[in-house]
Order: C-alpha cells, then sequence, then structure tokens
C-alpha cells in the first residue's frame, strides 16, 4: 500500500499541467532525437541543462527523463527503416527490423517496436517503484570479478550471432575486441594502438562503428549491386498485428524487459549490453531460431523491450546509489546536482517529490509516447518510398552529422569511411556483423573488469571461482557454449544407425 | 536622428583607444572551450559560469560554450594552441593541463597558454566503508605498509588526478608511492559502488562528489586534502595534516586562454570572472555544487601552476608514470 501513496502522491506532481507539458516536449524531442543516428540522448541532455537551471529540480528531471527514454523509444525508427542505428540501444534492433523493412513490411516492424518499447518500458517502471532500493544491494555485490563473469557470458551470444560460419563470428567477435582496446588503457595510463594521434587516446567512439558497419556499409553495397530492387513503393505494409502474431511476441517481450531491466540496474551494462542479450536469449530460445536475422518479429519485439526496460532500470542505481551507469545517466547526474538535488540513498527521504514526481511521469511519458508514435508511423515510413538516389545520400548525411556530432572532429568522419569499407568487405565475404558489434561492446568491459579483479588479487587466477555470484556466471557460459556441442555430438551419434 | 548617432557612435570608437589605451572589448561571441564531453567536470564548470555571467549581465558579448572531447583534454589543447593571440577564446582546465603532459600524450602544457583566473578548488576525499576498522588515514596506510596488496579505487586512470593524490598522501605518510595497489575506475561514482559492495579496501575522490553517498552514512570518510577542515557537511573529516601527515591536494579548476593573449584582453577576462564571483547567483551555484572559492588572478595563477608542474613531476617519478 504504501507504494501505492507514493505513486498517487507521484501522479499528483506529475499532471500538474507544467510538469505534464514538459513530460510531452521532452518525450516528443526525445523521440526526434532518437530517430537522428548518431545524434544521442547525451549531447541533448547537455544542451537542455541551461534550460533546466530555471525549473524547479522534479520539472528539470521530469524533461530530462522523458528526452532519454523519449530517445531510445525513437531510436528504433531509423535502424527499421534505414540501417541507421538511431542511438547505441537500438544496433540490435536493426537485425530483423530491416529485413523486415525491406520485405515491405516496415509499418509492423515499427509497430511491434512501438508496442515493445512501450510494455518493457512500463514494466521497468513497475520494477523501479516497487523493488529499487532492494535492488540497489544488487547492483553494489557486482564487483569486478562478477562484471568479468557477465561478460563471458554475455560473450557466448557469439555462438548465436554467427549464422552461418562459427569461425567467421568468432573472428569478427575478436575484431571487435580488438577494436575495444583502442585507445589509453586504464590501469597502467599506457596508449594502445592509438599510433600516436590525439583523437584515438579516448578509444574509438561506440556509434562510429555501429553506423560505418551497417549503415555505410549497406549504402556502398547498393551501389554495389544496383540491379537489386529497392523496397517497392507503397509497401510499408499494414501495422496490425494478427492474433498469432500477438500471441508469438507476448513471452519474448515479457521475457526481455525483465533481463533488459536487471541489465540496465548493473551500472556500466545498459541498453545496448541489455538489448543484445535479450535478442540472443530469444534466438537460442525460439524454435525458428535460424529466421533470425532475417525478418523474424521476435527479432525486433526483443531487443526493443530489453533497451527501454534497461533504460528504466539505469535509473536505479542513479536515484538511490547517486551513481551513474551510462554516460546518458552520469549526464542526468550532473544537471541534477546543478539543480541541487543530490541523488543518493538520502534522496527518498529528502527530496521525495523528485524522486516519484519523476517516476509517475515516465508512466506518463511512455503512453504519450506509444500515442504518439503508432499514428506517426505511416508518414515516417515514407521515407523508403524516396527515390534511391535521394535514400542513399540521406542515409549518408544523417550518418555523417550523427558522427561529427559526437565529437565534433572530422577524424571520425574518416573513422566511420574506414568502418564502412571494413563493414562492406565483411558482407562481401560473409562475415556477420553483430558479433563484432558484440565484441566490441563486451570487449572493453570484460578486460577492464579482469585487470582490475586480478589486480586487486594481487594477481590470484582463482578470485574468479572463489566468488558465488562469478562463478554461477562462469558455469552457466561453459554451459550455454557445451550444450549445443554436446547436442550436435548426439546428433552425430545417432545418425550413422 | 539614427545618421547622427551612428556619427557619434563612430567618433566614439575611433577616440576610444586613444582615451583609454588598456580597455579591450570583446568584438565578437567568446568562445568558452570545455575540453571533454557534456558532463563532466571541466563542462560543469563552463556552463555554470556562462549561465552566471550571462544572467548577471556581466560581458559585453555572449560566452558560447563548445565542448571539445578527446585525448583527455589533449585535443582542445593541440586545436587552442593552434590559435595564437585569438582574444576570443578561453577555456576551462584543471590539473590534467599539466598531468597530460607529463605522462607524455599531450604535446603542450601550461605554459603554452595564458593563464586567465583561478576560479575554485575541490579537495581529495579519503573513503572507507562504514564497518571498515581503519579509523583514521594513519590506520589504513600502516594497514597498506604491512599488506601492500590492499586496494584502494579512485575514479580516473592510473597517473592521472586521484592516482596522484593517493600517491602523493601515501609518501607523505612514509610509504613508496609506488607500492599503493591503486584500482583505476571510470568514475568517482563506480568507484564508490564498488567500496559499497566491499571488493575494495578504500577510495580517494573528490570531496564534492562524496557528498551524497557520505550522507548516506554507508560510507565514512577518514581524511580530506584541505589545509582546514572543510564547512558545511563534511566539517567533521579531519585533515591530513591533523593526522600529522602534512600533505595538501587541491583540485583546483580556473580559466585560460590562448598564448600571446594581448594584455588588455586578460585584463578583461580576470574582472569579469572576479565580477561574477561577486554575484548572488555565483554563491548560489558554488553552494549547490560543493565548489569552494579560490580566486587567483593571472600573474598568481601562473606561479601557482609552475609550482603544481615541480610538485606533480616529482609523484609521477617516484611512481615511474613519468615520459
Amino acid at each position: 500500500m504504501d507504494a501505492l501513496n507514493n505513486l498517487m502522491f507521484g501522479f499528483g506532481i506529475a499532471l500538474d499541467p507544467i510538469n505534464l507539458m514538459y513530460v510531452f516536449i521532452g518525450v516528443f524531442a526525445g523521440t526526434l532525437i532518437g530517430m537522428l543516428p548518431g545524434l544521442g540522448p547525451i549531447s541533448a541532455l547537455a544542451l537542455m541543462i541551461p534550460i533546466t537551471f530555471n525549473l524547479p529540480p522534479a520539472t528539470g528531471l521530469i524533461l530530462m527523463a522523458g528526452v532519454y527514454y523519449g530517445a531510445i523509444f525513437g531510436g528504433s525508427t531509423s535502424s527499421i527503416l534505414l540501417n541507421a542505428p538511431g542511438v547505441a540501444g537500438t544496433v540490435a534492433t536493426s537485425f530483423d527490423g530491416y529485413p523486415m523493412a525491406r520485405q515491405g513490411k516496415a509499418g509492423k516492424a515499427l509497430a511491434i517496436a512501438a508496442y515493445a518499447s512501450f510494455i518493457g518500458g512500463t514494466l521497468s517502471i513497475l520494477g523501479l517503484m516497487l523493488i529499487a532500493p532492494l535492488l540497489s544491494k544488487v547492483a553494489v555485490s557486482f564487483g569486478p570479478t562478477e562484471y568479468f563473469a557477465l561478460m563471458v557470458l554475455g560473450l557466448t551470444a557469439v555462438v548465436s550471432l554467427s549464422d552461418k560460419s562459427l569461425i567467421k563470428g568468432l573472428i569478427a567477435a575478436v575484431l571487435g575486441m580488438m577494436i575495444s582496446i583502442v585507445g589509453m588503457d586504464l590501469q597502467t595510463g599506457t596508449e594502445r594502438y592509438t599510433f600516436g594521434t590525439l583523437q584515438l587516446i579516448e578509444g574509438i567512439d561506440f556509434l562510429v562503428v555501429a553506423l560505418g558497419i551497417f549503415a555505410l556499409a549497406e549504402v556502398f553495397y547498393m551501389l554495389l549491386n544496383p540491379q537489386r530492387k529497392n523496397t517497392p513503393r507503397n509497401q510499408i505494409g499494414s501495422l496490425k498485428l494478427s492474433g498469432a502474431e500477438v500471441k508469438e511476441i507476448a513471452a519474448p517481450i515479457g521475457r526481455s524487459s525483465i533481463l533488459g531491466f536487471f541489465t540496465g540496474v548493473l551500472p556500466g551494462a545498459g541498453a545496448t549490453i541489455g538489448s543484445f542479450l535479450g535478442y540472443s536469449m530469444e534466438k537460442r530460445l525460439a524454435k525458428d531460431g535460424n529466421t533470425f536475422g532475417k525478418g523474424n518479429i521476435k527479432g525486433v519485439a526483443a531487443p526493443e523491450a530489453a533497451n527501454n526496460a534497461a533504460c528504466g532500470g539505469s535509473f536505479v542505481p542513479l536515484l538511490t546509489l547517486g551513481v551513474p551507469g551510462s554516460g546518458t545517466t552520469a549526464v542526468l547526474l550532473g544537471a541534477l546536482l546543478v539543480m541541487g538535488v543530490t541523488p543518493g540513498p538520502m534522496m527518498l527521504e529528502q527530496r521525495p517529490e523528485v524522486f516519484w514526481g519523476v517516476i509517475a511521469s515516465m508512466y506518463v511519458g511512455n503512453l504519450f509516447l506509444l500515442v504518439l508514435n503508432l499514428p506517426l508511423i505511416p508518414y515516417i515510413a515514407r521515407i523508403l518510398d524516396a527515390p534511391r538516389p535521394l535514400l542513399l545520400s540521406l542515409i549518408l548525411i544523417f550518418c555523417m552529422v550523427g558522427v561529427y556530432g559526437i565529437s565534433f572532429n572530422t577524424f571520425d568522419l574518416v573513422m566511420l569511411l574506414i568502418f564502412g569499407l571494413i563493414g562492406l568487405a565483411m558482407r562481401l565475404y560473409g562475415f556477420p556483423a553483430a558479433p563484432l558489434i558484440l565484441g566490441l561492446i563486451l570487449g572493453a568491459l570484460m578486460e577492464e573488469s579482469m585487470r582490475r579483479a586480478l589486480q586487486i588479487s594481487g594477481g590470484d587466477w582463482s578470485i574468479f571461482l572463489s566468488k558465488p555470484i562469478a562463478l554461477t556466471l562462469l558455469l552457466l557460459a561453459a554451459l550455454s557454449l557445451l550444450l549445443p556441442l554436446l547436442r550436435k555430438l548426439r546428433r552425430n551419434r545417432q545418425q550413422p544407425l | 536622428m539614427k545618421t547622427l548617432s551612428a556619427v557619434a557612435l563612430a567618433c566614439a570608437t575611433l577616440l576610444a583607444p586613444a582615451l583609454h589605451a588598456s580597455d579591450w572589448k570583446p568584438t565578437r561571441a567568446i568562445e568558452y572551450i570545455a575540453p571533454a564531453n557534456p558532463g563532466g567536470g571541466w563542462d560543469t564548470l563552463v556552463r555554470t559560469t556562462s549561465a552566471v555571467i550571462q544572467a548577471e549581465g556581466l560581458a559585453d558579448r555572449n560566452l558560447a560554450p563548445i565542448n571539445i572531447p578527446g585525448g583527455g583534454g589533449a585535443v582542445a589543447w593541440a586545436q587552442i594552441a593552434r590559435d595564437n593571440r585569438n582574444d576570443h577564446k578561453i577555456f576551462a582546465t584543471s590539473p590534467p593541463i599539466i598531468l597530460v603532459p607529463l605522462a607524455g600524450t599531450s604535446r603542450f602544457n601550461h605554459q603554452d597558454f595564458t593563464p586567465l583566473a583561478r576560479l575554485i578548488t575541490d579537495y581529495s576525499i579519503l573513503l572507507v566503508h562504514k564497518d571498515s576498522p581503519h579509523q583514521t588515514a594513519n590506520d589504513l596506510f600502516a594497514a597498506i605498509k604491512a599488506n601492500p596488496r590492499l586496494s584502494v579505487g579512485g575514479g580516473s586512470a592510473a597517473g592521472s588526478m586521484d592516482h596522484i593524490s593517493l600517491a602523493g598522501a601515501a609518501s607523505a605518510a612514509g610509504i613508496p608511492a609506488a607500492q599503493v595497489n591503486y584500482i583505476a575506475f571510470s568514475g568517482g561514482g563506480e568507484a564508490m559502488t564498488n567500496l559499497l559492495g566491499g571488493h575494495i579496501e578504500a577510495v580517494i575522490t573528490g570531496a564534492g562528489e562524496a557528498q551524497g553517498q557520505l550522507a548516506g552514512g554507508q560510507l565514512r570518510a577518514i581524511a580530506v586534502s584541505a589545509p582546514e577542515r572543510l564547512q558545511g557537511p563534511l566539517a567533521a573529516v579531519p585533515t591530513y595534516r591533523e593526522q600529522g601527515i602534512d600533505y595538501t591536494f587541491d583540485i583546483w579548476r580556473g580559466v585560460m586562454g590562448p598564448k600571446n593573449m594581448r594584455p588588455e584582453a586578460v585584463r578583461y577576462y580576470e574582472q569579469l570572472f572576479s565580477r561574477m564571483m561577486e554575484t548572488d547567483s555565483w554563491r548560489e551555484a558554488t553552494e549547490r555544487l560543493g565548489w569552494l572559492d579560490a580566486w587567483q588572478d593571472s600573474a598568481t595563477f601562473g606561479e601557482f601552476l609552475d609550482q603544481q608542474q615541480d610538485q606533480f613531476r616529482s609523484v609521477l617519478a617516484e611512481l615511474g608514470l613519468l615520459r
């Protein structure tokens, strides 16, 4: 009952006309920003800090939170339509969303993304409301050792993400991990693979790689294959889902929401890792796993539910521990401090209006997003109607503007081009792109965690086996690698009979 | 009427240099650079100071905040260093302008720029878990001496601010700086989470950053690097000096411009920021952010930077990280 009372109190704040207006402005701006490839929520939030300066803290956070989850919500649009992820968290959505769009089912893909985002977002707010203080204890129990084990478990997804050849998938994953090494090493301050260039000291931005490997490579590929027809006119397709389809995506959305939420709760993991884990989990669980990557509706539903749930989950460490779990929540934390609110263990007692007001506003905001996005789908999807030369130039411009917006540096444009060419070569020679991205996002965190754990233990490797959470995660990883092998062995043994 | 005033204005502009040779005013918007991504310390300084200056109407032209991330600041420094004599470009600065070049990743150091003013300072704070057996900084250093494997986390890379602050304190307490097992996390928040979970023994971070956690009561502060006790919520935290360790460490922040900025422009910015620090909006902002005023004018700031360089160089050398 207590939570209900608090929520009512929160709704009292969120439904105040002024706050309602800011929720709307926030989610609207967020969706737009999310739709534009590369332009992420971080820079949008930074631009808003001066505006929030003059607002009451609750209103300011309501606005900024709206921009954040609005961007994750809207980010799926360009992933699906253009194969150009709008924000980092929606890379996995393009694996099946883009093939669906090419098959003339863009409308359905966008609708599924919207429903899945809405449900994932709403479930995560429930989690945030009911078990946030409890969860902060779980988040704290994850040290370097546990993170390393979690990343190892995440990397086993390579097996399911590499469709034809496991060897090629592994090569791509290793390449991704190598890219993640570039930059200054935190533990020693040594530069690695920077070739003396200043621009590489802080590493290669994830979005530069993702936009290059996916969007730019797609543009090059289309240029090389002019005979291939672009999606024909007026084939946006119906938005309606059949009863069977609803049934098919219900369970994946539920599971991925929960998985995504918990991933979001862990500082450092976040929406990108959550969406990848959701995608590969569903691919393994599905009976029709081999159609993933070719336009399976579950392949859109799972990552979209997961990334929106992770976005809600990332508010747990921010609001209960005062610890930002990602770049975006770090900017939020900074903005809150400027507004005179110190997030952390005391916030619930000192500033309940901020805590509960924001949570209630998220319910409202998610509803706004659904109502705002669904009717717009036919109009937005019409971008596919554009003549091919125009569409290709448009993708190119979006990518370049987005990448330039990350660091305001032309160096990154050259990097984008290089990764576009690498992506093209990978496509031509049948290397899957998803494992590379997985290696890139997990590799950095895995290496950092491993080295930290070993430095704490004084170089003693048994630290990974002596902690129960880490050990469990590592055993799960071993299982998920061995099970498919055993199954294959058994099948081979049965065949000669 | 319009022509008349235009003529008057033109005369005034022509006469002005003759009348006040020392006066310089910006003729276009001033680029105000944060050499990092949005959200960090430099960015907060740039956005807060420009907001206060704008709100109080202190500057003759707009201050336009610009983020130039990369290389821990080195990308922005390289760009600004090329912009010799540009009087319309300033940037936020702090100890990395000395540490990064010493570590060998920037060709430019503080001597390649014009110091304008030191504005604020924060201090390092040493934290342990509330159930930790260590009651004082001396307890912790004694434990480290007995068992060099004890890990102390910080929010920045090896050889950068938090590490230097810790190594300097250890050195002053009689432990070889290189003997401290420093674990680098990618932010003070992450380091404190690991301390909460009991994964590490202690954490060194900025006092401002630690306030929220300390209020929660799960962590305990055992030393602060200020010369005297801080005011407000951290007044109960003893300094290193009180505990017999002769050591202070400032996380100062200030403003710089390109090399060879004309002296009139330097005067202009000095006055601009000193006037800003007298406003109520500024007082309000510093209170919220836990900043402490630490004003130094251009000349004093320059000398201070040279001293800091000597101090950091010797700590880095002891750590074997000098390049």
